[in-house]
């Protein structure tokens, strides 16, 4: 099945600038981790992953890709097992038991979890591509991504769980799934994370909330008892009660919206509180830095602070490499991983930052075209797939930087210090280009 | 794939507008709108100052002497180095604690906490120079020491003119919330009275000091710069020191140690010496020993008796009462009035201060020896509605709004000022003496006697002559201000001066008697609940020339004007003259204020008015 791809194929466009976003990671880390002990390791640790990178790159970029779908069920059973085996044997770090250690490296299976999950479900949704239309449809992508999502979550990772639900939905979406089903998903997903949210901010702005009040009602509701069962029935009345009323109104309403629609709700309020009861304490205090950022400058929010201000003092040129005092003097936290993003905006300025944002919207239009180009729907869906869990990656770490979205720890691929995501990322890109150099052939 | 392609437009539309225009147009706030907001944000993350306190402005009296100016203070303080051990700490600890009064062990604490927060620490403050000096070559020999100059306020006279300078002091809350933003610290100084106060703005010069880096940690990284001071603008004064210390002396040399002496220059309205007893040393408020700031800030006399102390004004408002009754024509210098020592009005007996009478009195015998009866005759034929006119041209009743804080206006006294209330002739009588509601500051009675002096030119008193700007702004010279006129007849002017030269060379007021020079002057004793306050107006002249000084001296309970207040107001005449004062030398220099000191001549046998 090997079918090296004729000359000429390559998709350049991509290749440049995934190149050009890992130089300059590449240089913002040489900055970053240069007063960070232990440099050489990481600079070590980058430089192989980088080599195997290059090496998945050109496996994905060599092998067809429709050997993903032809393997699909398997590629599947393995990231599950991956994701179980993580759970059971893997190590701690950072409170989330996420990692294979071996001798000098370690893994993050997540990352290869990302892909596999794409591949399986473009496989799934290419397969009911007749049945697009139909709720089993997009009951059973669901289930295949929900499956892995609640592995993440058991690990816990929030953030990263969280990564994988725009990629089902972008998948849906462009694989022609109904609106309407769209919106249930999404009303549904919007419940399970809102929940949290409102929760966190129900404590931080009430905490001595009296009973009766919605405040008081909400917490109580978190805590899995009659409260919360007394809400799910009052939501299932209130859809019984809005079916009658428009009964009665003769506007001839179809009762399955309505049971639909409860539906939603209730499922989404269990799955926002199981969440929330599986939040760690330091993700509960990132809600609290990004819903209240006043409350504790120098806790939780101070890391979103100081970035902001890394990247707000590069002003137009930057301070010149090596020479950031917010990433040099300690200020930025995380600075080689998470918040790479603030050090580029502090070192390298506007240019720099507007410089990545270009780069990294080509890549992702770049894989849209993919998508578009591709001569079969399995690798249109792959491909968009990936142009989705860029985009929302990009979305989530920049404007985690940038102060625009809640702290949630995910990785600027090809961009952060980390070799799992680095290599991972560069094997999906690979496989991307593999797409693309086929668009013509009908083999 | 219609709907498909269709479809993965809209995706890539999302995401070029939820993802990459947020995302862009945060960048663009960021780095483009507010990025002057977050550079200062990173500076103020990244540096620490140890700031100087730069020179303050000077004060200059008329003649160039300096009544406030600043002294290098020195601090210690010490830059962790890198690797320094804890053997060539204790060496440095040891050879400090000699220079500096502390004890070896606290030191040595002091600069191992230093080294092992890698932070700056201040070692010492307000070191004396010769200290200084010897701690000066140890920088060479260890790193890390440096020696921080600063500018302390010094007031080379001490005491002198306290109350007009006002002193140095920390910021309360209230002034704190109001200089913050006028680039201000916490533990900066200001002017808290005074002077030192009004001219906040123009005296404070900007801070120097050592730009530091620190870590996010506060670890010393090094050395940024070093930021030089640039000293505040020199105040030049109206000022006479000697003048002023003459009347400073006096007043706390003087019977109770209480009083207030004003001296205007007729001819401008600049004053010449502002002074209220009793006193303070303003440097004590900068002393380095913390127990001596709070006992001064606790004992400090804010009281300024000089422009907020009210009296009446005693025998010294007959001048306004001749003034009124000869100018309106009322009477004439050759009335006479009959004084047995006590005179009837209505169904009341007035009383003179000489029991036994003048016998026949006109205006220049009446003045010279300040006859009561006189006055009360020549006051109801003048009549309360005039005086009280004269009064009020005088500047009397009003504030003659010198730039200081706190200024009182007194009390006008009369009909009018009466406001419907019955006025009876016995008011008259006792407006007539400067007693009843009559009050007056020693700043007024100043101006009073400036106005007689110049013969009717009512000036606003002013204590600069120029402000000599820092950075090249072209300097500001104080121009006089008048603010009225009294205009009375030629002869008026020339019956009252001869009158009040008569004062000096046969009456009262010889005690201000001065050979060399035109003495003018009426003494007063005012009547109060307590003992009697002294009061002396004078100005004077070089023969043949227009008085270059004019004065009011209150003694509070001096009970004699020409005994308490007098002596003052000599000492203060010839220091404005640079003539060497006899009584400096024959008096030892600190004379227990309020000390028993007989009271000169008969004591008094009635509680009137006397003088």
């Amino acid at each position: 099945m090997l079918s090296v791809p004729a000359r000429g194929r390559m998709d350049w466009t991509l290749v440049l600038a995934a190149s050009a976003l890992i130089v300059v990671g590449t240089i913002a880390l040489l900055s970053a981790a240069s007063h960070i002990p232990g440099y050489h390791g990481i600079l070590q640790r980058h430089s192989l992953a980088l080599a195997i990178g290059i090496g998945l790159f050109l496996f994905g970029f060599s092998f067809h890709y429709q050997i993903y779908q032809d393997q699909s069920r398997i590629l599947y059973a393995l990231t599950l097992a991956m994701m179980v085996v993580v759970l059971l044997m893997g190590t701690v770090r950072r409170g989330h038991r996420a990692w294979f250690e071996f001798s000098i490296i370690s893994f993050q299976p997540m990352e290869l979890a990302r892909i596999g999950v794409v591949l399986a479900l473009a496989s799934f949704l290419d397969w009911r591509g007749r049945r697009i239309g139909e709720l089993s449809t997009v009951g059973g992508a669901l289930a295949l991504v929900g499956t892995v999502m609640v592995l993440i979550l058991l690990q816990p990772d929030f953030a990263s769980s969280l990564t994988f639900f725009p990629v089902l939905i972008g998948m849906l979406f462009c694989a022609g799934a109904s609106f309407e089903h769209l919106v249930v998903l999404v009303g549904y997903g919007s419940i399970a994370i809102a929940f949290p949210l409102v929760y966190v901010l129900c404590q931080v702005h009430f905490p001595d909330a009296a009973s009766g009040t919605v405040a008081k009602i909400v917490m109580e509701t978190g805590r899995l008892g009659w409260t919360t069962a007394a809400v799910l029935v009052g939501v299932a009345a209130v859809a019984a009660g809005c079916w009658w009323l428009a009964l009665m109104m003769r506007l001839r309403p179809r009762a399955g919206y309505f049971i639909v629609a409860a539906a939603i709700v209730v499922t989404g309020l269990l799955s926002g509180i199981m969440v929330n009861r599986q939040l760690k304490g330091y993700q509960r205090n990132r809600f609290v830095a990004f819903l209240s950022p006043e409350t504790d400058i120098q806790g939780a929010s101070y890391n979103v602070h100081q970035s902001v201000i890394a990247i707000g003092s590069g002003g137009l040129l930057g301070k010149g490499l090596f020479s950031g005092t917010q990433s040099r003097l300690g200020f930025l936290p995380e600075r080689h991983t998470d918040f790479i993003f603030a050090v580029i905006g502090e070192e390298m300025g506007f240019i720099g930052t507007m410089g990545v944002l270009g780069l990294y919207m080509l890549m992702i239009w770049r894989l849209i075209e993919t998508a578009k180009l591709s001569r079969d729907r399995y690798g249109s869906l792959v491909a968009s797939g990936l142009a989705s869990m860029l985009a929302f990656h990009l979305m989530l770490n920049v404007g985690m930087c940038l102060g625009v979205v809640p702290v949630a720890g995910v990785p600027l691929p090809l961009v952060s210090y980390g070799g799992s995501s680095l290599a991972v990322t560069m094997w999906a890109l690979g496989i991307a280009t593999n797409i693309h150099s086929h668009r013509y052939s009908f083999l | 794939m219609g709907p498909l392609q269709d479809r993965i437009d809209l995706l890539w539309l999302a995401i070029y507008v939820c993802v990459g225009g947020v995302l862009g147009a945060r960048i663009i706030q960021l780095q483009v709108v507010q990025r002057a907001e977050y550079a200062r944000a990173a500076e103020r993350n990244r540096t620490q100052i140890i700031y100087q306190a730069a020179p303050r402005g000077r004060f200059y009296d008329r003649n160039g002497a300096v009544l406030a100016t600043n002294e290098p203070a020195f601090s210690l303080i010490f830059l962790p180095p890198k690797g320094q051990t804890a053997a060539e700490l204790a060496v440095l600890a040891e050879e400090l604690a000699k220079h500096l009064d502390t004890d070896r062990k606290s030191l040595q604490e002091k600069l191992q906490q230093a080294v092992r927060e890698e932070s700056a620490v201040r070692l010492a403050e307000n070191l004396p120079t010769g200290a200084m000096f010897r701690l000066s070559e140890l920088k060479t020999l260890y790193p890390g020491i440096d020696l921080v100059v600063e500018a302390r306020r010094r007031y080379p006279f001490g005491r002198v003119a306290s109350h007009l300078m006002g002193y140095m002091g920390r910021m309360d809350q209230h002034s704190w919330g109001q200089f913050k933003a006028q680039g201000y610290r916490i533990d900066s100084r200001i002017g808290k009275m005074g002077l030192e106060r009004v001219f906040e703005a123009e005296l404070r010069g900007k801070d120097g000091g050592i730009v530091m880096e620190v870590d996010a940690q506060g670890r010393l990284k090094g050395v940024l710069e070093r930021i030089r001071w640039q000293p505040g603008s020199n105040v030049h004064l109206t000022l006479d020191a000697g003048v002023q210390k003459a009347a400073d002396e006096g007043l706390r040399a003087s019977l109770t140690g209480r009083g207030a002496a004003v001296a205007v220059d007729p001819r401008t309205g600049a004053l010449l010496a502002l002074s209220s007893a009793p006193d303070f040393d303003p440097n004590d408020f900068l002393s380095s020993d913390p127990e001596v700031v709070k006992r001064t800030t606790v004992d400090l006399p804010e009281f300024n008796r000089a422009i907020a102390g009210t009296y009446p004004p005693g025998s010294t408002f007959k001048i306004i009462v001749g003034a009124a009754g000869l100018d309106s024509g009322r009477i004439t210098t050759a009335d006479t009035v009959f004084c047995p020592g006590h005179t009837e009005i209505g169904n009341r007996v007035f009383l003179c201060w000489e029991a036994k009478g003048h016998r026949t009195m006109s205006w220049f015998p009446g003045l010279t020896n300040s006859c009561d009866v006189y006055f009360y005759r020549m006051g109801l034929k003048t009549g309360g509605p005039v005086i009280e006119k004269y009064a009020a041209m005088f500047g009397l009743g009003a504030k003659t709004n010198v730039a200081l804080k706190g200024e009182k206006r007194g009390n006008l006294f009369g009909p009018k000022s009466k406001g419907g209330r019955p006025w009876f002739d016995g008011d008259t009588a006792n407006l007539s003496i400067g007693q009843g509601e009559l009050l007056v500051t020693p700043m007024q009675m100043a101006v009073v006697t400036a106005a007689v002096a110049s013969r009717g030119v009512l000036w606003r008193p002013h204590f600069t002559s120029r402000i000599e700007y820092a950075g090249g702004r072209a300097e500001y010279v104080q121009k006089p201000e008048q603010v009225g006129s009294v205009v009375m007849k030629d002869s008026t002017w020339r019956d009252i001066h001869e009158a009040m030269r008569l004062v000096v060379s046969s009456g009262t007021g010889r005690v201000a008697l001065i050979p060399g020079l035109e003495v003018y002057g009426k003494t007063g004793t005012s009547q109060n609940p307590g003992k009697d306050h002294a009061w002396f107006i004078s100005f004077a002249a070089k023969p043949g020339e227009v008085p270059s000084i004019a004065l009011a001296v209150l003694v509070e309970n001096g009970e004699h004007g020409s005994s308490s207040a007098g002596p003052i107001a000599r000492s203060m005449m010839l220091a404005a003259f640079g003539m060497p004062d006899p009584s400096k030398a024959a008096l030892p220099p600190a004379a227990a204020p309020g000390g028993a000191l007989p009271a000169p001549g008969v004591a008094p046998a009635f509680p009137g008015r006397r003088l």
